[in-house]
């Protein structure tokens, strides 16, 4: 770690400036050496303290770049951060340009608890904290500065965040979209959400909700409906005052020559070709299926996400001159050689992952009459649903695993006329993968859990499922890393009678998708393999993202790598490499140092519990496909927007050398 | 150690209160998530709050200026905390006194000075004011960070006839906006801008004329400063009086008398009638008249029209004396207005009447009458200079003064209301009126008027009843059905008072669910009695809703006339002139027409774009 000249931390001052200092000199703080290849850090500030690793740095300089920042972000309800942020910004911008202040330094000091003690959010809470700190220790520095006129420039940046956005794949800026709604501009609050992907309504109702898992209102009640808020200004898009798309949106159209095809139109192809489309560049979307939507549309059935929701985010792409080239699929209509020898600039491959993965137990055989796999089951399901081809489910059937998948097939097999429905999942309830919420109401709808049990055998008759065998689990001890484990029970094998067993263990890039002419390699787990910070496949120009790059995985996730990609492909194309991107590198800072995580709140907040969506009744919804959750009224909204805390914090770095200019 | 006792709640309760803490030392408790400010009141502790209203269960935290110091228990340090939203927990602490919290408090309001309009002595709220109430009690002695340029940055709207939103004196409260979303359900004014230039506006960053509000003016009435208020035309009014060549009509509304003695030291709900009377003959006013006159009037117009609407078997019909309601139904619900009664206001009504009618028996010079109507209402402002409600040449109304205005003509002219003695109405043709007029001030009240004559138009006898129980609630939706007999038999009926209960009906009608053959809607809670014209009341909403109600009762029970047919001046004002109700002539005079004002908007995501601050826009 790099030497600490001075600073305070959780107020605890470091002072290394004189050889007789007998302060403590360990912190934590690590990865705090260099921002950028070669690029030193010279000084960090963050919302528990400071660190200054050069005694050259000008404190007043840093602490006006970083309270330059706060001002702006200030969202100006409260007092104290409203004013006190440009009291004191103006003060240190006069200071270092070695002129006098406005206000003394007692007076920046009282402004600065002021905001500390008594502001209304995150933001003023902790964005003077650092400078109440550094004046109430190190009052002399600022002193001895502002005797020794202008500052030199600094080089650095300053990063606003805050948990629920660092925990988002797509670092949505959550708290400004709740802010929005709070303000009564549904319509601004939706355009947060489109900064980082077109699929709003879609997110609003599937998405795993990591945001809200790292809510810090969970330390007060229950998090914010963050999920819910983004659906309700999300199905402001079906309202009088609804948003327009067209290509104005475009800032810079580039050539027609700047072309990139997108293979794929699930939910990451979709995300990237929308980035790609804002930049400028023509995109063509090859789609194997004859509609857009992937696995949000074939997965994901339709009481949780409506067709019809989905499709109307899919016409954004087409808006912004998007070109969908459906029942075209790699391999057979076309290959990535062929791609680059129509001109296209570079391809991004969003295949997803189709295969399911086999129980791996006796006597499995796929062709058995009624064995599915969880994709295969769901992918008949759209059809069903779709009108295109009818499925009959008759009898009962056992869904084994513990995922999102597994939810949505146990759902879906009640709706489809499963007499009774089981899960089997080897674990225990709390252990499943699959969101709670969703657990919860399939319970409701009478599903039948069977926890701490694994497939051993598949039971047929000529030909067809009449049952599976199972085994009972029991957990071993806490091991080592803090985890329990699951063993069988020899002797506690069992027989469940079913018609249908649906394998929802996991997915996998479907065999074949990809041919070694291609030219792009799978890794061990056989995903294609991908530069972790660019996405770059083993053949340069092509990139991957989504399922098929990370195994399965979310939608968020999928719709992160969709605007990673762009990123990297316009750098790609434009500069023949992927830039660095600085806001990655204050993000890797704070989780190195888990500086979000590590959080309480001191002063009590109210109770207040979330408002949840209206929910048809378990006994009508689980026989039919309509949405089950039914969308919130403005009241409710304000409400639950009311609930959030804007838990924001400023991060900055001074350096030795400008940042280098990236992607924005 | 000194005990304090509860004020209120405490007692016969104590159940609920589990949890014991101490403020300033003393023992008190409290109920689970009950906020420090609710207990400490309880206790009678004063902490001083400035964005919080009680009344309408409003407490953002933005002014941050109820701080108070709370000590938890095992706590290593004491915090400051708003008391406005942090609740009491078992064993806390709380200081509300100690030096800290002075100095924070003190602090937060000489911030607030900040940007905030210096010429107290321009403000309408001078002496009334909230802020000026704050800033004495923290102490306040100086004003260090006040910078013009920032006030100069600040915007003032002045763009509608009724209101003007001065947000040089706002104070970012919020309470406006709540009351506009929560209370009304208007939700026409939206937070604008952050940082220094946080502000409030109005939807689609369009200005107050263009926008979906619909001037009921709830939002000045909860204003703590003089952010918000209603275009002063006092002078205009000053100037006729001063004029010899003009002739001054004054009209004041059924309301104002029962809502003005407050301003002179009267007791809320003083009927002051004879007072106003007294006051604006000294003032030198020519002719007063009184609105509950023109009320009389459109009774006997509505009726007739509403029988005729059942008869073309036309339902439901929506009153149309209230103008924030013909504003909101214009803007948000266009497709009832086929179903608004044609019929005028009351003021309206009188006005054009006062401009021909009264003229001619008079022998005066038409051109020469100022009608001024004097109305606890904003949105009157707005349906004086309608389009449709200018007769010939001339405005039908020249003037609406608010009550508040009223008020402020009165200090102006050196007139004591409190010291004056009563005197009586002496227009021989249009100042006489009916309990039925007195009560159009109340929720409930134009349907009673009109229920009172309609039997009689109908059947052509009185109807047994006058006073009807079952439309005398205060409940935002109140039905019933009253039998109107021979051939109209049962009339179902609604009510509806502020704009949120009056939604559920227009959205019903809209629907085609309204099962209603008449619905009376009045867009302020309580009805004019609470207008947003009325005077206004520091830190508290509508609280003399219900002895203003009352008074106006009992002046309606003290009439010997209490149906409008049976006013004579009305009587003579058909047989002179009108004809009969619904005549052409009375069409011409005293119906109107309504216009589609609906916002359809349209904005694009790249407009949305460039109106978001975000630290990580990506476009």
């Amino acid at each position: 770690m790099t030497n600490i000249v001075y600073g305070v931390w959780d107020g605890v001052a470091y002072d290394h400036r004189h050889r007789d200092a007998s302060l403590p000199d360990e912190v934590s703080l690590k990865g705090l050496d260099v921002f950028d290849a070669g690029n030193k850090i010279r000084a960090f500030i963050g919302d528990r303290g400071f660190f200054v690793f050069d005694p050259h740095v000008s404190l007043i300089d840093a602490f006006w770049h970083y309270m330059n920042k706060a001002a702006d972000q200030s969202c100006g309800k409260c007092t104290p951060c409203r004013m006190g942020t440009v009291l004191v910004r103006d003060a240190l911008d006069a200071l270092r340009h070695g002129e006098t202040p406005a206000i003394s330094f007692d007076d920046m000091l009282a402004l600065s608890r002021q905001m500390t003690d008594t502001s209304l959010c995150g933001l003023g809470l902790t964005c003077a904290k650092s400078l109440t700190a550094a004046l109430e220790k190190f009052r002399d520095v600022f002193e001895e500065e502002a005797k020794m006129g202008p500052a030199p420039e600094q080089n650095g940046m300053v990063y606003v965040t805050a948990p629920c956005i660092e925990a988002c794949p797509s670092k949505i800026n959550v708290p400004q979209y709740i802010d929005y709604i709070r303000d009564g501009k549904p319509e601004h609050s939706l355009g947060v959400i489109l900064q980082k992907y077109p699929m709003a309504a879609t997110c609003g109702r599937v998405c795993v909700r990591f945001c809200e898992m790292a809510c810090r209102r969970n330390l007060v009640d229950e998090a914010v409906g963050i999920k819910t808020l983004k659906r309700y200004v999300a199905d402001y898009q079906t309202r009088t005052h609804a948003l327009q798309f067209s290509k104005d949106l475009i800032a810079e159209p580039l050539p027609a020559s700047m072309r990139v095809a997108v293979v794929g139109a699930g939910p990451a192809g979709v995300s990237c070709a929308y980035h790609l489309l804002l930049h400028g560049y023509h995109v063509d979307i090859f789609e194997e299926m004859p509609q857009a939507g992937g696995m949000a549309a074939i997965g994901i059935p339709s009481y949780r996400l409506p067709k019809d929701v989905l499709l109307s985010e899919m016409d954004i792409i087409t808006a912004l001159g998007g070109n969908f080239q459906f029942g075209q699929k790699l391999g057979r209509d076309f290959s990535i050689d062929g791609l680059f020898g129509k001109g296209y600039r570079a391809v991004f491959l969003g295949l997803g992952c189709q295969e399911g993965t086999q129980l791996g137990v006796k006597d499995e055989d796929p062709s058995l009459g009624g064995y599915e796999s969880g994709i295969g089951f769901l992918l008949k399901v759209h059809d069903h649903v779709a009108g295109i081809k009818k499925v009959e489910l008759k009898g009962e059937v056992v869904v084994v695993g513990g995922g999102n998948v597994a939810m949505d097939c146990i759902r879906s097999a009640i709706r489809m006329g499963a007499s009774r429905v089981h899960l089997v999942y080897r674990r225990t309830k709390t252990d499943m993968p699959a969101d709670q919420e969703e657990i919860e109401a399939a319970e409701k709808e009478g599903i039948i859990f069977h926890y701490l049990n694994n497939p051993t055998k598949v039971l047929s008759e000529n030909g067809k499922i009449v049952g599976i065998e199972l085994v009972e689990m029991r957990q071993t001890e806490v091991d080592a890393r803090g985890r329990r484990n699951v063993v069988p029970m020899p002797g506690t094998e069992h027989t469940l009678r079913c018609n249908t067993i649906i394998a929802a263990i996991g997915q996998q890039v479907r065999a074949g998708a990809l041919t070694p002419e291609d030219g792009v390699s799978l890794n061990k787990w056989r995903c294609v393999d991908v530069d972790k910070t660019t996405l770059l496949t083993s053949r340069p120009g092509v990139f991957a993202g989504g399922d098929c790059a990370s195994g399965p995985s979310t939608l968020i996730h999928a719709m992160a790598n969709g605007l990673k990609a762009a990123r990297a492909i316009d750098d790609w194309i434009r500069l023949g490499e992927v830039r660095f991107f600085p806001r990655s590198r204050m993000r890797q800072i704070l989780s190195d140092n888990r500086l979000l995580v590590e959080d309480c709140v001191e002063v009590p907040v109210r109770s207040e519990y979330r408002v949840h969506h209206p929910e048809l009744d378990p006994e009508v919804r689980r026989q039919m496909f309509e949405e089950v959750e039914q969308p919130i009224s403005a009241e409710e909204a304000y409400k639950e927007a009311k609930r959030c805390m804007r838990c924001f914090r400023l991060y900055s770095v001074i350096t030795d050398r400008p940042i280098p200019p990236s992607h924005s | 150690m000194d005990t304090i006792t509860p004020k209120v709640g405490g007692e016969g309760d104590e159940r609920k209160y589990t949890l014991t803490a101490t403020i300033n030392g003393h023992p008190v408790k409290a109920e689970p998530n009950e906020t420090i400010l609710h207990c400490a009141r309880r206790y009678g502790v004063y902490v001083p709050t400035l964005c919080e209203l009680d009344d309408i269960d409003h407490f953002p935290g933005t002014c941050r200026v109820c701080v108070v110091e709370i000590k938890l228990p095992n706590a290593a340090q004491s915090h400051l905390a708003t008391s406005c939203n942090t609740p009491v927990v078992e064993g806390m602490e709380v200081k509300t006194r100690t030096i800290r919290v002075r100095d924070a408090q003190r602090l937060q309001v000489e911030l607030l000075m900040a940007d905030h309009h210096q010429d107290c002595a321009t403000c309408v709220r001078h002496g009334s004011c909230e802020l000026q109430d704050v800033a004495q009690y923290v102490g306040l002695y100086q004003n260090r960070f006040f910078d013009p340029i920032r006030l100069k940055a600040r915007q003032i709207d002045d763009s509608s006839p009724a209101m003007i939103r001065d947000m040089t004196k706002c104070i970012r409260c919020q309470r406006c906006i709540a009351i506009c979303r929560d209370g009304q359900g208007v939700d026409a004014l939206i937070r604008t801008g952050i940082g220094q230039e946080a502000s409030v506006g109005l939807r689609f960053g369009l200005n107050q004329r263009e926008s979906s509000c619909v001037s009921c003016g709830q939002c000045v009435l909860v204003c703590p400063t003089g952010a918000l208020g209603e275009r002063d035309e006092t002078d205009k009014v000053i100037n006729y009086l001063y004029d010899p060549d003009i002739v001054t009509v004054f009209q004041f509304a059924p309301a104002v008398r029962v809502a003005f003695g407050e301003e002179f030291g009267l007791p809320p709900g003083t009927n002051v009638q004879g007072q106003i009377i007294t006051a604006l003959k000294q003032m030198g006013a020519d002719i007063v008249l009184d609105t509950n006159f023109g009320a009389d009037l459109v009774i006997m117009e509505e009726s007739a029209e509403l029988l005729h609407a059942l008869g073309k078997g036309q339902r439901p019909t929506f009153t149309s004396c209230c103008p924030a309601w013909i504003n909101f139904a214009e803007r948000h619900f266009p497709e009832i207005l086929p179903n608004l009664s044609s019929t005028k206001s009351p003021m309206q009504s009188l006005g054009v009447i006062a401009k021909t009618y009264l003229p001619e028996k008079m022998g005066i010079d038409p051109k020469k009458v100022r009608v001024v109507a004097i109305m606890p209402c904003i949105a009157k402002k707005d349906e004086a200079v309608r389009q449709q409600l200018q007769f010939e040449d001339m405005a039908e109304i020249d003037t609406v003064l608010t009550t508040r205005e009223f008020a402020r003509l009165l200090h102006r002219e050196g007139i004591d209301l409190a010291k004056l003695e009563p005197s009586d109405f002496d227009n021989p043709y249009m100042s006489e009126f009916s309990g039925a007029g007195a009560i159009f001030g109340t929720t409930g009240g134009v349907m009673e008027a009109a229920v009172r004559s309609m039997y009689y138009v109908a059947n052509g006898v009185e109807y047994g009843a006058i006073e009807f129980a079952q439309l005398r609630g205060f409940e935002g939706v109140r039905t019933a059905t009253v039998d109107m007999g021979g051939k109209i038999g049962n009339v179902k009926v609604a009510m509806a008072h502020g704009l949120k209960p009056a939604r559920q009906l227009a959205e019903a009608c809209k629907n085609g669910e309204a099962d209603f053959d008449f619905i009376e809607i009045m867009a302020c809670p309580g009805g004019c009695v609470d207008g947003g014209g009325n005077l206004r009341s520091k830190k508290a909403y509508m609280p003399n809703a219900l002895k203003r109600r009352e008074t106006i009762y009992a002046i309606d029970r003290a009439k010997t006339v209490r149906q409008s047919h049976n006013n004579e001046q009305i009587k003579a004002l058909y047989r002179d002139f009108l004809e009969k109700p619904y005549s052409d002539k009375a069409h011409l005079l005293l119906h109107t027409l309504y216009n589609d004002r609906k916002l359809t908007l349209t904005r694009s995501v790249r407009e949305i774009w460039s109106e978001i601050n975000l630290s990580t826009m990506v476009y």
